[in-house]
């Protein structure tokens, strides 16, 4: 799905480490096509967080190149491809600056010198795209977690990044705003066209993603389809990941010669054993039919 | 058998934030919950929910408004004269659900001596109990020099936790403590405190938003719904009440819907007890299948099966 010949990202022999004996990643080579959503995987420690901040240059690695839309990050484009790329965060809490959440979706754009028509019409176009409008004159205090999640979202889509990089962005959330996560998150590589790295240990993220891309020992490990990275359970074992109950019975369900689906495999549509299952991985085009109408880009 | 001593009950427990103020927002209302010595709670609820508050208020963060609270031997009510809570706090650990919340010194051991020091331990055995609670969290002891700031998100929580448990309480309460370890990192975790529960008799109380991960572990469960505690019972009573856990915010565990999605198919299946692994629910599929059509009907009743998905 290569829509232009420079990659959304590239990193090549990248080297990091925050101390000198302490390296996190060592000899990473990874190329992220425009539009592809990667998900970034691996046990506590094993540096996912570290190689996103290495894509916006809030880390630069000691050896190695990074490659943003086919520029290689240095500090005198730094700036520049930092406005291309977005993040939200774990904790929305240490995201939030202003006193209200058009404030703080304000703030993001004042940095961007944008002219004040231009400034209402973005916070009004993102509101309305991640349903925060009612939430506009409200203190962040006042918000749920889930509606913190998606006025952070809307901050950071109003800045109009190509790129965005969600780190654990779902993991504190409840069931119903983890779901609801996904499927903006969906909708925004289906409808929108965005880039989406996602830091994640959760397995319905995974299953979403185009690649996976595990992490150990400060290398690739593995860079595969959802389909094949939950075949292996071996890679699962060595990555720390364990398969989802579903994909346990459906396998175990094959090789009792009691289902069709192959074995170990997120079986989608007719094959699957999920008929009850909503809102779930691998329904990206169920999550696109959902999305705004409305004008201007999508979520 | 005696029934296991009660060591938490709260009895009409209500809870309001900011309590006489225009600000006032009720967190709790009515809450009536009751913990045995040893045994492993799990605690499920959506956001805002009143989950984070209900153990707040078992470790005397916070004084109930309406009710009373009772934890071991402190009682507390509203408006009672400030209690000294020091031997409560000892006894009681509660780990944040942002592990920042814990750390504030300049190396990780210093963190995790913090409390047993706090407590009056003497300095070695306070340095004894920070390597062991690293240990138990299967964290490698060079992270006692570092700066807990420099630790990645999973140790940072791992380290938060080591230094709830260096300080050994009693009653151990951790607030959404897998949210951000890797499965397999929530397992071990899970074990842990299995075995603080069952080997050392602690009582532990865990908030999740992930049933599945606990819900065979813990002896009983909360939930809690609009600051009310809706459900408290073991988790066979759980998993029967499974087509309320939606309107609870709480997400039906997996395993839970595969096996109710068999039941609805193969009706034989809805008098057995819900296997508790993948291998074993399988099986049981397996011989609902081959068992009903007799022993002719086996190949037949797999045809039929996959027509069905």
């Amino acid at each position: 799905m290569v829509r232009e010949s420079a990659a959304a990202a590239e990193l090549k022999g990248i080297r990091f480490a925050y101390e000198k004996d302490e390296v996190v990643l060592q000899g990473v080579d990874l190329r992220v096509e425009n539009g592809e959503w990667i998900a970034i995987v691996g046990a506590s420690g094993c540096g996912k967080s570290t190689l996103v901040r290495l894509l916006n240059a809030l880390l630069r690695p000691q050896g190695g190149t990074v490659e943003v839309f086919g520029e290689e990050l240095a500090e005198s484009n730094a700036p520049l491809v930092r406005s291309r790329i977005g993040m939200v965060f774990q904790n929305p809490d240490n995201q939030f600056i202003g006193e209200t959440v058009e404030e703080d979706i304000a703030f993001g754009l004042e940095g961007l010198c944008l002219e004040r028509a231009e400034m209402e019409r973005r916070i009004r176009v993102y509101a309305r795209k991640l349903n925060v409008e009612p939430l506009l004159r409200r203190h962040p205090s006042e918000l749920s977690g889930g509606q913190k999640q998606r006025c952070a979202i809307a901050s950071c889509l109003a800045m109009e990044p190509e790129i965005v990089v969600f780190d654990e962005a779902t993991s504190m959330q409840d069931e119903n705003s983890r779901r609801e996560m996904l499927n903006i998150m969906a909708d925004m590589q289906a409808r929108g066209g965005y880039t989406i790295f996602s830091v994640t240990h959760d397995a319905d993220e995974m299953l979403a993603a185009d690649r996976i891309v595990a992490l150990k020992d400060g290398t690739v490990r593995a860079d595969r389809s959802p389909g094949d990275f939950f075949a292996d359970e071996e890679l699962l074992r060595d990555c720390g990941i364990e398969m989802p109950f579903r994909l346990r019975l459906e396998r175990e369900l094959g090789r009792r010669g009691l289902i069709e689906a192959e074995a170990g495999r997120p079986a989608s549509g007719s094959g699957s054993v999920s008929a009850e299952q909503t809102g779930d991985a691998g329904e990206k085009n169920t999550h696109a039919e959902k999305a705004d109408e409305g004008g201007g880009r999508h979520v | 058998m005696s029934e296991r001593e009660t060591v938490i009950e709260l009895k009409n427990v209500d809870y309001t934030y900011q309590a006489g103020s225009p600000f006032a927002a009720a967190a709790l209302h009515d809450v009536n919950i009751r913990v045995r010595r040893g045994t492993l709670v799990g605690i499920a609820g959506g956001t805002g929910s009143g989950k984070s508050t209900l153990l707040q208020l078992v470790n005397g963060l916070l004084l109930p408004t309406g009710g009373s609270v009772s934890v071991l031997d402190h009682v507390l009510t509203p408006g009672m004269k400030k209690p000294r809570l020091n031997s409560l706090r000892r006894r009681v650990g509660l780990s944040f659900q942002f592990p920042e919340q814990h750390l504030f010194e300049d190396t990780v051991e210093k963190d995790l001596m913090f409390g047993p020091l706090n407590f009056g331990m003497p300095r070695e055995e306070a340095q004894n109990r920070a390597a062991e609670a690293l240990r138990a969290m299967r964290l490698d002891e060079a992270l006692l020099k570092r700066h807990p700031l420099t630790l990645s998100g999973g140790q940072m929580r791992k380290a938060a936790i080591a230094s709830v448990l260096a300080a050994g309480p009693e009653i151990v309460m951790l607030d959404e403590p897998t949210a951000t370890l890797d499965s397999a990192a929530r397992r071990e975790l899970i074990s842990l405190l299995e075995r603080l529960c069952r080997e050392e008799g602690r009582t532990i109380l865990m908030v999740t938003h992930r049933v599945e991960e606990l819900l065979h572990a813990a002896d009983e469960w909360i939930v809690m719904h609009e600051g009310r505690a809706v459900f408290q019972g073991g988790p066979d009573e759980l998993a029967g009440r499974a087509g309320e856990l939606g309107g609870w915010g709480v997400a039906v565990p997996e395993q839970l819907r595969c096996w109710r999605e068999w039941t609805s198919r193969l009706p034989q299946l809805s008098s057995l007890p819900m296997p508790r692994t993948a291998e074993e629910m399988a099986g049981a599929i397996e011989r609902a299948v081959r068992g009903a059509g007799g022993s002719g009907g086996g190949p037949e009743r797999e045809e039929n099966l996959c027509a069905t998905n």
